[in-house]
């Protein structure tokens, strides 16, 4: 069986482990972007928290994917669980930074000119400051999510879901004639959905980033 | 291909440059070394580092493994358990990891380093945006997929495993290297030109001195990275401490999975504060941002 007849013969499995494997690192990301942003928020104007929440996020960066799921199996168990909680904490880590960074870095004078018309704290977080650091923040999503597609991979091993599990299924059948097949497709699935995530956030990117502040 | 990204911010924190390489290598983002124009007052070397970072990670590695250890005198294991973790099973995988790891390590700097250097050159300087391309489509495969396709070409051991490894690092430490190069200030490289160097004069004395703070991030990057690939090369037949933790994952062996992870996690962090150290000891001291 050639390439194409096998994704032909198997294209609603594939479809549907592509689209499994997109929703578990979409909705993963979504919990890490309101997490990360929320970290950030709370940590970004005192350098001890600052330094304290990049420090733990990229420290969880530094553990091994597989060592991260096999600690967690022993607790929460196989399958979807683990893979989720593996995710939102890796995702964590490029949106905590850049949010710090990019909340760190707004022009004070633009901050102290809200303060001079009369905006309050709450107001102007969400309409100064998060505006201005959010293409920052857009960067950090974009490379998290790359990065989650490969670990969403590995987490297949401990039944997680998506198309890790095809590459898996092939890693198995070594030597067999499906057995290129299976980890071609399921490589190729992850590199496509990484493409149209990212070609996503850029059209995200052109929609939500204010126009002053555009390059 | 890749489309413009949004401006990535240009104002990081002081000394933000060591933070693992995985993620921040957009263009343009590159590091802040030559920044700081008032030079350091000299101080002691130990003054370098905090004792914090000297202590703090080592003891509470060395407390995890030691409860780990008291741990298992207790646990009673059983037969299969017993089988997978005698006979110096556990010390062979460690072995080995470390071996995948430093090996690995060595090509990709040799590999990567010197291309970002070529790359940078007049002559080659078109070809860059394409292996940045080229590096940003990579970061898209996931590592796993790209180790079974080595083996399933060459046979299940421990060279695919190697070579899937060197491919998977070589891709970030070579955009770090391009992207730090072209941050050099380019006023430095022109003072140097009109002074009369020569232009291997000028990369030897005055570009590779400034992006060296560059290069041991990506040393860091790669062995950071390495260590977390070569769990991998259990699947191609290639060893490492990744053996224990599918074993134990297989076999539904909470002992050995737990050991298995826990060296990876003590290795990992373990190798990344060795790193995180030689940056700072081995950084030029002209190029130290004052804290």
């Amino acid at each position: 069986m050639n390439f194409w007849d096998y994704i032909g013969n198997r294209h609603q499995q594939l479809l549907a482990d592509a689209y499994q494997h997109a929703s578990a690192v979409f909705q993963c990301m979504v919990v890490a972007t309101l997490v990360g942003v929320l970290i950030g928020v709370v940590s970004y104007r005192s350098e001890w928290a600052g330094n304290l929440a990049t420090l733990t996020t990229s420290t969880i960066l530094t553990i091994p994917a597989l060592a991260m799921i096999g600690l967690l199996i022993p607790i929460v168990g196989l399958g979807v669980a683990p893979t989720v909680i593996a995710l939102t904490l890796y995702g964590l880590l490029p949106i905590v930074r850049n949010s710090i960074v990019g909340l760190r870095g707004v022009d004070p004078a633009l901050i102290d000119a809200a303060k001079g018309i009369g905006m309050s704290r709450i107001a102007r977080l969400v309409k100064v400051e998060l505006p201005l650091a959010w293409p920052p923040i857009l960067t950090g999503i974009r490379v998290s999510t790359q990065m989650l597609m490969g670990i969403a991979a590995i987490a297949a091993y401990a039944s997680g879901p998506g198309l890790g599990n095809e590459i898996f299924r092939g890693i198995a059948s070594l030597g067999s004639k499906n057995a290129l097949n299976q980890v071609l497709a399921g490589t190729l699935g992850i590199i496509i959905l990484a493409l149209i995530f990212d070609a996503v956030y850029v059209l995200v990117g052109r929609l939500t980033i204010p126009r002053g502040i555009r390059v | 291909m890749s489309g413009r990204r949004p401006s990535p911010p240009d104002n990081r924190p002081e000394g933000e440059h060591e933070v693992k390489g995985l993620a921040f290598r957009d263009e343009g983002e590159g590091e802040q070394e030559a920044a700081p124009l008032v030079a350091p007052p000299p101080e002691k070397m130990m003054r370098r580092i905090g004792w914090p970072k000297l202590v703090l990670l080592p003891a509470v590695i060395a407390v995890v493994l030691l409860a780990t250890w008291l741990w298992f005198q207790r646990a009673d294991l059983d037969s299969i358990s017993e089988t997978a973790l005698s006979n110096g099973n556990v010390w062979k995988a460690f072995k080995q990891h470390v071996q995948l790891t430093v090996i690995s390590t060595f090509f990709v700097l040799i590999i990567a380093i010197p291309l970002g250097i070529l790359l940078t050159r007049k002559a080659f300087r078109k070809a860059a945006p394409i292996a940045m391309t080229f590096a940003n489509m990579g970061q898209a495969t996931p590592a796993i997929g790209l180790l079974a396709l080595l083996v399933i070409w060459m046979g299940i051991g421990e060279k695919p495993a190697l070579i899937g490894i060197i491919i998977y690092a070589v891709l970030p430490v070579l955009s770090n290297t391009i992207a730090g190069l072209k941050a050099n200030d380019p006023t430095l490289m022109e003072a140097a030109r009109g002074i009369g160097m020569s232009s291997v004069g000028v990369l030897t004395k005055v570009e590779l001195p400034l992006a060296v703070p560059l290069i041991l991030a990506g040393v860091r990057t790669a062995l950071v990275l390495n260590v977390g690939t070569a769990t991998l090369a259990t699947f191609g037949g290639g060893g490492g401490l990744g053996v224990l933790i599918t074993t134990g994952i297989t076999n539904q062996r909470m002992p050995v999975l737990l050991l298995g992870s826990i060296l990876t996690v003590a290795l990992a962090l373990f190798v990344d504060w060795l790193a995180s150290l030689a940056e700072i000891l081995l950084s030029p001291r002209g190029l130290e941002v004052k804290s």
